[in-house]
């Protein structure tokens, strides 16, 4: 974990409200691991206060360039998406938990890897998709990607050009299927041979996937938002249910968090 | 600029500090967790997250809400139990060298006394501080905002203590000089003000208050002008040091407070918008005392109301 003040270099709006920023960092971009994040300070002001937790897209560490997905969702977020190019930006990261790769946390299974992104949700799971590529041996990727329509299907060619075979389901049939994200996983999980089921999206979609990889008996692991402070684990601000009573850290323990971990019905219920 | 590099140490009732940039009780954890970002030692002392006697879960989320210029939490003082720190987080932090002080959170006068005992026996705390003003807990602040009853607490410690002892003040009160008073009368050696401010914000979409516990404390630079406000009067009613917090962001803030009557300052919030806020206010009080010529910090201490 480092904080640094880091020039940005690009800030492309790709989709409404969705802005993809390439910054220019020392440390963090050859530091980071997929599924974490960078708590990034709202630009010349106190209003609003705290920092915003963005999940890392893409780290490229020969240059120390780290890519970001900012999706629009109040005015911290419109302030960060509003930086012009040239413009620095406060950085504390990288922070949280990875998600554990094949071969570590257990995951020694034969089998392909499930990716599941929901909307902006994409963000760590192309870094992961891309982590995964240059593994030896090389692990089989299929990526499943939803949202609610086609301009919603954000960074899609970076997820696609990363997975060897793609998915795509949106809510009103602009592109790919018709349906729900969870639809298509059911017939990919029913396919059999997945070995683990990464997943990254809003939290309704990620109860379900958690509960359908529970039925299967393949292991998951979901990225988590909350509420954030300190973003290193000290004021206990963004604490989610775990399962079986308690609470645990989306910054510290989290994002990444093995599916059974958490008592979804709670965390699901709160963000009702 | 003087040759000699101005004394930023103080003194709060009996424990030295090298300088007067406290981290605050909550924001802080237990210190390590920014050891990796800077030199924790470097610090006045770090007040460590409220102790309460026995593990607690805390409130159900969301805990922390945005508000103007601030924030308000409500973590319900989640807790691994006094014992969990004293064997697993004290060691931890006594490898930095900084002073330790250990706010205390209790329900009832024993469980105050039984935590003040421990952290005495513990031998790593350097002073406790009484929190009676945590506003989300239930019957948190009733301590805080009677005078006879912050006496009653404050008595019972100091028979159970030697360690320098500071009481934290509720801003929630019509006349917060009446219970630093009563808590100084009781043998409080230093005072803290203020916690935060009782407060609440309503998510008009879902209709329904935004935290969890529906109130919690307001913190951050909204808060900043009770806050002096407060230290400026505490300071005009009492003969033991202040120790001066909320809202603080910059030397500029903790110099305020500092002018005010503060002795030390307490950083809180800050440090998530800035995790490292407080060595840079330490690094800005002693350029501001070199740029002033002052040969020591404590020649500030409320310098304003002369």
């Amino acid at each position: 974990m480092v904080s640094e003040e880091c020039r940005l270099l690009t800030n492309e709006p790709i989709a409404p409200d969705h802005h993809v920023m390439t910054l220019a960092t020392s440390q963090i971009a050859k530091l980071a691991r997929p599924g974490q994040f960078v708590h990034l300070r709202i630009p010349g002001t106190y209003d609003p206060l705290l920092r915003r937790p963005i999940s890392v897209m893409l780290a490229e560490r020969a240059h120390g360039h780290l890519q970001l997905v900012v999706r629009v969702a109040g005015r911290g977020t419109e302030i960060i998406a509003k930086t012009a190019a040239g413009s620095l930006l406060e950085l504390l990261g990288p922070l949280g938990t990875p998600f554990p790769l094949p071969g570590e946390g257990g995951l020694t299974g034969e089998g392909d890897v499930l990716l599941v992104a929901g909307g902006v949700g994409v963000a760590p799971l192309v870094f992961l998709a891309d982590a995964l590529r240059e593994f030896d041996p090389p692990a089989y990727v299929r990526g499943l990607f939803g949202a609610a329509n086609e301009d919603m299907l954000v960074c899609w060619t970076e997820f696609a050009a990363r997975c060897d075979e793609f998915y795509v389901t949106t809510e009103d049939g602009s592109a790919g299927e018709q349906g729900l994200i969870t639809e298509a996983l059911a017939g990919q999980l029913e396919r059999g041979q997945a070995r683990v089921v990464y997943a990254c999206g809003p939290v309704g979609m990620m109860a379900q996937v958690a509960g359908m990889c529970r039925e299967v008996h393949v292991p998951c692991y979901c990225s988590l938002e909350q509420r954030m402070g300190c973003g290193v684990g000290a004021c206990l601000s963004c604490a989610v249910q775990a399962a079986g009573g308690g609470y645990v850290r989306v910054c510290k323990d989290g994002p990444i968090f093995a599916a059974e971990r958490l008592d979804w019905e709670a965390i699901a219920g709160e963000q009702q | 600029m003087s040759s000699s590099s101005p004394d930023l140490s103080v003194s709060i009732g009996g424990l030295k500090l090298k300088n007067p940039v406290m981290a605050a009780s909550g924001t802080f954890g237990y210190g390590v967790e920014y050891a990796e970002l800077f030199d924790i030692g470097a610090l006045g002392a770090i007040v460590i997250k409220a102790v309460t006697l026995r593990p607690r879960e805390g409130n159900r989320p969301p805990r922390v809400v945005e508000t103007p210029a601030g924030m308000l939490n409500a973590i319900g003082r989640q807790h691994p139990g006094a014992d969990a720190v004293i064997a697993e987080k004290l060691p931890e932090l006594a490898k930095h060298d900084v002073p330790i002080i250990v706010n205390l959170s209790g329900e009832a006068i024993d469980e105050y006394v039984e935590l003040a005992e421990k952290f005495t026996e513990c031998g790593l705390a350097d002073a406790l501080e009484l929190n009676v003003s945590c506003p989300n807990v239930k019957h948190g602040m009733v301590f805080g905002t009677c005078p006879e009853l912050t006496g009653e607490l404050v008595r019972a410690v100091r028979r159970a203590t030697d360690l320098p002892l500071i009481t934290k003040l509720s801003p929630n009160v019509t006349d917060i000089t009446e219970i630093a008073v009563s808590a100084v009368e009781a043998g409080s050696d230093a005072l803290s003000a203020i916690n935060t401010l009782l407060g609440m914000s309503i998510d008009v979409q879902r209709r329904r208050p935004l935290l969890g516990n529906v109130t919690g404390g307001l913190s951050g630079p909204a808060i900043k002008p009770v806050a002096l406000r407060c230290v400026w009067q505490v300071y005009e009613a009492v003969e033991v040091p202040v120790i001066g917090m909320g809202g603080i962001m910059d030397t500029s803030d903790a110099l305020e407070f500092i002018m005010a009557g503060a002795s030390a300052v307490g950083v809180g919030t800050a440090h998530f918008v800035n995790p490292t806020v407080s060595v840079e206010i330490v690094e800005g009080l002693q350029r501001y005392c070199g740029e002033h010529g002052l040969a020591s910090i404590s020649d500030l201490i409320g310098v304003a109301h002369s």
